[in-house]
């Protein structure tokens, strides 16, 4: 089972699959994007700011990394969602319990291993926003402050996804993880926002 | 990182013409991967005629090392003379049943392509053990700042600004690279 390669669409046609009922692209593959984006604008104000800064370049070449690695990780995350859905949905039907179950389990711990690598996406990417916003060219400063909390909404919601995985417990490892980029994510939000004015 | 493999590629030259083994090993070491990856990516050799092209390569290099004129130059050198015999090896080939021969055009894409990521690696040898580290962990194997923080134990704070540096770092030896062979290293 595969979807479609979200990144060949007009932003229009992209969003105009997410209105649809019951199918995928749905919230990880949007937090995905959001980060994305976020890492995209990270990189812009990091290129406008090579003369004033030496550490530009080299931010910008990780803000790049990052941004390709969540736009995938929007389709990889709509995959995963359509497999752990259908077996789901197929619960129970026919063959061995305990195998049907094992299975089961495994489609779904996958299905909440790429949000909670979103989320972590997207505390890198808040925290390259922080690093831009302190050190980039003052005219660029406000897009730093939006890439932050755009990277900061994308792990906030990863990380929700996390947490409502049916294989997902209080106290698992893989949502301390979540909750910990959540958490990062957020204050790196803050204190880029609150430098922007 | 053994001593051997800080040197350059002109002073292991030297060293290997002055007969010395474990120079001898380092060279192949340092060159095995490039030369396979020419026969095997640039010019789509099969497993086997690699492998004759490989041991050719190296055979060729020990018995002809003293006509190599211009000592930083040991990987043009190289590089021609697995060119040459994959060439040969194709036409052999060719002879006995049809290949797939790359195009030309495809050819010179792909073998521009190993060049540049051996003078990236090359490059990136000669950077610190910790930059180096750190730039494999989040370019190559996708780890984030907080399991590269957690496993280096250093602040999580710093590891942006750290991995920016090491890329500045890999940078100016890139292009002291493209300026003229044998770049500096330590």
């Amino acid at each position: 089972m595969e979807t479609e390669d979200y990144l060949d669409l007009r932003i229009d046609d992209f969003l105009d699959r997410l209105t649809e009922s019951g199918r995928a692209p749905g919230g990880g593959s949007a937090a995905a994007l959001a980060v994305a984006f976020a890492a995209g604008l990270v990189a812009m104000v990091a290129r406008c700011s090579r003369d004033s800064w030496d550490d530009a370049a080299g931010v910008a070449a990780q803000s790049l990394a990052i941004k390709e690695r969540a736009a995938q990780l929007a389709r990889t995350d709509a995959d995963a969602w359509q497999v752990a859905s259908a077996a789901l949905r197929d619960a129970g039907t026919d063959g061995d319990a305990d195998v049907r179950n094992l299975e089961l389990e495994q489609k779904l711990g996958r299905a909440a291993a790429v949000p909670l690598e979103i989320a972590e996406l997207g505390a890198d990417a808040a925290a390259l926003a922080a690093l831009v916003g302190e050190y980039c060219d003052g005219a660029y400063r406000a897009d730093a402050a939006a890439a932050a909390a755009l990277a900061s909404g994308g792990a906030s919601a990863a990380a929700h996804l996390v947490q409502v995985n049916l294989t997902v417990q209080e106290g698992d490892e893989r949502l301390k993880r979540a909750r910990a980029s959540e958490q990062a994510a957020a204050e790196s939000a803050k204190r880029t926002l609150a430098s922007t004015g | 990182m053994s001593q051997l493999s800080t040197l350059s590629d002109a002073e292991l030259v030297q060293r290997c013409r002055a007969g010395n083994t474990d120079a001898w090993n380092e060279l192949v070491e340092r060159f095995s991967r490039y030369v396979y990856s020419v026969c095997t990516r640039g010019y789509r050799l099969s497993e086997e005629d690699a492998e004759d092209v490989f041991q050719e390569v190296f055979t060729r290099v020990f018995t002809h090392l003293d006509t190599l004129r211009n000592e930083a130059a040991l990987r043009p050198w190289i590089a021609q003379l697995t060119r040459r015999l994959c060439l040969d090896s194709i036409a052999k080939r060719g002879r006995e049943h049809a290949t797939e021969e790359p195009m030309a055009e495809e050819l010179a894409a792909d073998l521009a392509e190993i060049d540049e990521a051996f003078t990236v690696r090359e490059a990136l040898a000669t950077l610190s053990d910790t930059c180096q580290e750190m730039l494999d962990r989040f370019f190559a194997r996708d780890q984030s700042y907080r399991t590269i923080s957690a496993e280096l134990e250093l602040p999580s704070g710093t590891i942006a600004s750290r991995i920016a540096r090491c890329l500045s770092k890999l940078r100016t030896e890139l292009e002291g690279r493209k300026e003229g062979p044998g770049g500096s290293r330590g």
